[in-house]
């Protein structure tokens, strides 16, 4: 195999792919992790959270930010999508019985497909839902801004939202639990000394999400009276 | 013998017949008495093929041959586990102890899309082999090398080496990988010969063509599950996977 | 049948010992780079032998076919191989040398070995271990980072290279490595699952082989200008036995009734620690490492019948026989020895188990001494193997052993040249009969596989192709036409005899007879026995055998009832071999031979020399050449291990 076709097609051999979900899924992980910094700004007070996402939107760099971040999650979804065609390909005849060795597989990584597409459907309810929910608009210190926090404490004030963002946010726990070790595992950078403490953190890190982000949705979902 | 018993077991044997690599196959029920709890699960499945063979039925063949868990022929799906239930254990070392008499036992072949099944339990892997045509080896050719002490290969490195390099290539990783990948059997090559000197310098450039050579022959992609070190016979470690995820990544980012 | 013995030439080059390869491969002729790719070469098994003879003869150019009846070139026996490999490489400074090599071989093989052959052999191993090291083999180093050595049996000095316990699997995967590359290189051709059911010989000299696909079930013609054989031994003859279940004698059985030559088919090797038959479903013999003799104990108890859990035993009630009747050896005696002690003791009543057929080999003082982790780093692999078939722990009760059938040292008749007497016929590994005499010592069956496939054929071939002319013939040629009706006829003729007995009961039957009468203690009355019932079950194996499915397709009944056919006439041919030797030597002990202290006696004056069958039909029997052995170098003597 010459050398130059090789680099040609790196992204779409097996590693390739699985590289690149790494990446992007780590990338994913450190957006996931400043978005819910960024949302602690709610337990301050709106004036705090309304500052906070209105410096994020007015700054021009952010359709380039958010060009970049809709360009990982879409190749993080291509790539998730090619694997699975090509997983269940892999196997055109199936097993008349499956079973675990519960030596390998965790619930979380045998899940990934599904949690990987609540997240998403979670993600277009979500932009929905706020990004482009209802505009308020409010004044802080004399600057006239969107009043996102009243639109979000809205939103949270029906509970069948407080459920679906607290399913998908488990669900995402579930997700990122594995996929953030994992991603070190695609690229090769293991260490035996560390990797377990890295498994270690995987698990912390997919609890932080689904116990972060579901209690500051019932944080709204109290806040707004109930 | 430390376990002998007198007491012979019955068991409820659901296995796998196909004629041919074209026949469309189908789970077949059999009852088999008599069997000491002493045997193989391979001697079981002779005493199974003797029973067939004076009922002047057609035998079901599987695949074996030194039975004692190192050529890597033996291959079955038994209850849904690659050679069985127990762990860092090829079909013919698992015995019949394992299990109770009235068991219903199921049986199948490694199924993937580059393990074409034969006959019955049998399937084609000579897909494995096609890989290692690929880049798995050192290119060195017989004559003088130098003296073996010169090469010195520290303790921790060998029997790192000799970890991966103990993979019996029985494809029990294809098999038991829900992706059917074979990444565990390629890395363990890779690995094996990116720790050892001799093999380092071809490192980058042996991941690149034999992970190209797998992609090829139809294999599905890792998802880290680690199924396929939980039920590999030989307990090859999934850090060797990393290791040719990274070994592959120098072959990309060092190609020129 | 003494009026027809042909004296047989081993062709072995004359002058000093160290001398004879070296001025050989100086006058052996070289076929010149670019003519190389002009010869094609057929080699048959891809154990240790053939893999690294493929590897070899494609790298200088040849174009190489390989066959093997696995799935794949890596299936071969040879990866069951545990202890190690040796060479002289005197690495820990104990006084090893290539000619100490050379002499512990000559006399652990009895002397029946060619001398020659025996010093090329020590001579390459060193060789053999530089190239398996370049190749990758991942050997146990020191943690200074060179390579480490243990003891074997038969040897006062450590000269045992090792990879864990799987030393025979990584050289194995060493050589097929070197095969694939060559395939890569497009210069070898792997045929898997065929198995080779014909020699063709063309105007003499060996042309090609019919080969039977196992997945189809069709006959194949292949040609070439040489045919190697490197399949193995013929130690399933016993049926249970340590070899894999596949392994089997039929491509050299076919060869021997195509006129090669088989020499000494009653030397077999019968090793002394194997895992205990457990029943009658038993299918094979799992051995355990002669290494574990470097540190376990072999003991039976004092009393006979003693039926106490062996913890119970007191010390000083406890036989360490082997430690008590050779004290300079001990544990470490000979392969042959060592069986031979166990077999006394069983046989007079000492032996322990439900069956009294098993001995101790006890690790108690090895863990009280280097701790349960030293013992578990060395032998790790084999006490789990152990527990995993016995469901006893070795750590904490002794394991029980049993001598089994474990090598063959006969085998095809070849010269120095490793030809048979067929010209362009080579047999490789243990297929040959050439390097271990009566009895081969540990850790020297890779040694030899690996020097024929690596060191010499690729010398001893090029002289053959460079000496004779070839007639340019293709697989139309009548002896191909001929070769390929006869064996199908043959397979159409197991298929149709539609009997009511399993192909497994005969090889069953067979491997009692020949276990009672031609196993580890052989005597006249038992052989001839043994002669008479092998040909009882021969004439009702081919009236009463059952093969069911038919000769289209995977048909595995069918394979091992070619197999068996074959076996049932080698087993008489080893037993006619070993009721003429009336001596005893090596692993062929003829009760009647024997020293007063019941040692292996051997007959120097009358049986100094190999005995060569050729094969002169169906109802005739076989002649028995002679090759007269010299011992130049080493003299002859009694051996002691005491």
């Amino acid at each position: 195999m010459s050398s130059s076709s090789c680099k040609k097609c790196a992204t779409s051999t097996s590693i390739g792919k699985k590289q690149i979900m790494g990446v992007t899924g780590l990338l994913l992980c450190g957006f996931l992790i400043s978005h819910l910094l960024g949302n602690l700004t709610l337990l301050v007070g709106p004036d705090a959270f309304n500052k906070y996402s209105h410096t994020l939107t007015s700054n021009p760099l952010i359709y380039g930010a958010e060009f970049i971040l809709a360009a990982i999650f879409l190749s993080h979804i291509v790539m998730a999508i090619r694997l699975i065609i090509e997983n269940r390909a892999a196997r055109p005849v199936k097993y008349h019985m499956y079973k675990k060795s519960g030596r390998g597989g965790t619930l979380a990584s045998s899940t990934m497909p599904f949690t990987g597409l609540i997240a998403l459907v979670f993600l277009v309810f979500h932009i929905c839902g706020l990004k482009f929910g209802t505009v308020y608009s409010t004044n802080v210190g004399g600057v006239e801004m969107r009043d996102l926090y009243r639109t979000t404490i809205e939103y949270f004030q029906d509970p069948l939202h407080v459920l679906g963002y607290i399913v998908a946010m488990v669900a995402l726990g579930f997700h990122t639990s594995h996929g953030f070790w994992s991603a070190f595992q695609s690229l090769g950078l293991n260490h035996p000394k560390y990797m377990p403490k890295i498994q270690c953190l995987s698990k912390l890190f997919g609890l932080v999400v689904a116990i972060g982000f579901s209690g500051l949705a019932i944080f709204c979902f109290i806040k707004g009276g109930h | 013998m430390g376990g002998n018993s007198t007491d012979t077991m019955s068991l409820n044997l659901k296995v796998w017949r196909q004629k041919n690599a074209k026949d469309k196959g189908q789970m077949v029920d059999y009852k088999l008495d008599g069997v000491s709890p002493d045997m193989s699960f391979l001697e079981m499945m002779d005493t199974l093929n003797t029973k067939l063979v004076k009922e002047k039925g057609d035998t079901i063949a599987f695949d074996h041959d030194c039975r004692e868990g190192i050529c890597g022929m033996c291959s079955m799906m038994i209850n849904g586990q690659a050679h069985g239930p127990e762990a860092e254990t090829t079909t013919c070392q698992l015995h019949m102890r394992k299990f109770k008499s009235g068991d219903t036992i199921v049986v199948e072949p490694w199924r993937a899309k580059a393990f074409p099944v034969i006959k019955d339990l049998m399937v084609d892997r000579t897909a494995l082999d096609d890989i290692m045509v690929a880049g798995g080896y050192v290119n060195v050719n017989t004559g003088n090398p130098q003296d073996a002490n010169s090469i010195l290969i520290g303790q921790e490195n060998a029997e790192l080496a000799m970890d991966a390099a103990a993979c019996i290539g029985c494809g029990a990783c294809v098999a038991s990988c829900k992706n059917a990948s074979a990444m565990l059997f390629v890395s363990a090559k890779i690995s094996q010969l990116a720790l050892l000197p001799q093999g380092e310098i071809e490192s980058a450039a042996r991941a690149q063509a034999m992970v190209a050579k797998m992609d090829e022959l139809g294999f599905g992609n890792c998802t880290n599950e680690a199924e396929c070190e939980a039920q590999c016979p030989k307990g090859i470690k999934i850090e060797n996977i990393a290791r040719m995820n990274r070994e592959w990544f120098k072959g990309v980012i060092g190609n020129r | 049948m003494t009026t027809q013995i042909k004296k047989l030439d081993g062709k072995v080059p004359a002058g000093p010992i160290q001398d004879r390869w070296k001025t050989h491969k100086f006058n052996m002729k070289i076929v010149n780079a670019a003519n190389k790719r002009k010869y094609s070469v057929i080699v048959v098994g891809t154990g240790l032998a053939g893999a690294s003879a493929a590897a070899s003869l494609a790298e200088l150019g040849y174009n190489v076919s390989t066959f093997c009846i696995q799935d794949s070139p890596r299936r071969a026996h040879s990866i069951a191989a545990q202890g190690g490999i040796n060479a002289a490489k005197n690495y820990p400074n104990d006084g090893d040398s290539i000619y100490r090599l050379f002499y512990d071989t000559v006399k652990g093989g009895d002397y029946r070995a060619r001398e020659s052959n025996v010093y090329r052999l020590a001579e390459v191993a060193n060789n053999i271990i530089d190239q398996c090291v370049a190749q990758g083999v991942p050997f146990a180093r020191e943690y200074g980072g060179t390579l480490s050595n243990r003891s074997f049996g038969g040897a006062q000095v450590s000269r045992t290279f090792y990879a864990r316990g799987q030393t025979g699997q990584q050289l194995l995967l060493g050589a097929y490595s070197a095969m694939m590359k060559e395939i890569n290189n497009g210069k070898i051709k792997s045929y898997t699952r065929r198995e080779m059911v014909e020699l063709v010989i063309v105007e003499g000299k060996a042309r090609g082989i019919i080969v039977r696909n196992l997945i189809t079930g069709e006959f194949e013609k292949y040609m070439a200008d040489a045919v190697l054989i490197a399949t193995g031994g013929y130690g399933n003859v016993f049926y249970l036995s340590t070899n894999a279940k596949a392994s089997n004698a039929s491509a050299a059985f076919r060869a021997y009734k195509k006129g090669a030559y088989f020499a000494n088919p009653c030397f077999t090797q019968i090793h002394p620690t194997c895992i205990p038959v457990s029943g009658d479903h038993q299918s094979k013999l799992t051995l355990m490492s002669e290494s574990l003799r470097n540190d376990g104990r072999v003991w039976v108890p004092k009393k006979k019948g003693d039926t106490r859990k062996p913890q119970d035993i007191p010390e000083e009630e406890r036989d360490y026989y082997l430690e008590r009747i050779y004290p300079s050896f001990g544990n470490l005696v000979p392969r042959d020895v060592a069986s031979r002690n166990a077999k006394n003791q069983c046989d007079a009543g000492f032996g322990v188990s439900q069956t009294g057929k098993a001995v101790y080999l006890d690790f108690a003082a090895a863990i009280k001494r280097d701790g349960h982790d030293k013992i578990k780093a060395k032998y790790g692999n084999l006490f789990d193997m152990y527990q995993r078939i016995t469901d006893a722990d070795p750590y904490k009760t002794p394991m029980m052993i049993y001598p089994a059938i474990h090598y063959t040292m006969g085998g095809l008749w070849v010269d120095y040249n490793l030809m048979s007497n067929i010209p362009g016929l080579f047999v490789l590994g243990e297929a040959n009969f050439s390097d271990h005499g009566a009895n081969r010592l540990g850790a020297s069956a890779l040694m030899q596989g690996l020097a024929d496939g690596y060191f010499v054929i690729p010398y001893t071939l090029g002289n053959y192709f460079a000496t004779e002319k070839f007639e340019k013939i293709d697989t139309n040629h009548p002896e191909f036409e001929k070769a390929f009706s006869s064996s199908k006829e043959r397979f159409n003729k197991l298929l149709a005899v539609n009997g009511t007995k399993t192909v497994d009961e005969f090889h069953k039957e067979l491997g009692l007879v020949m276990w009672d009468n031609v196993g580890m203690g052989r005597n006249a009355e038992g052989l001839q026995t043994a002669i008479k019932r092998i040909q009882e079950i021969r004439a009702d194996f081919w009236k009463n055998v059952k093969v069911t499915g038919t000769n289209v397709d995977v048909n595995t009944e069918l394979e091992k009832a070619g197999r068996v056919a074959d076996f049932l006439e080698l087993g008489e041919l080893m037993a006619k071999d070993a009721l003429i030797r009336k001596e005893s030597c090596g692993g062929h002990f003829r009760e009647e031979s024997q020293t007063e202290e019941g040692e292996a006696k051997r007959d120097d004056e009358n049986f100094c020399h190999v005995a060569a069958w050729e094969y002169q039909g169906e109802s005739a029997e076989p002649l028995r050449h002679i090759e007269e052995l010299q011992f130049e170098f080493v003299k002859l003597t009694q051996r002691s291990y005491k």
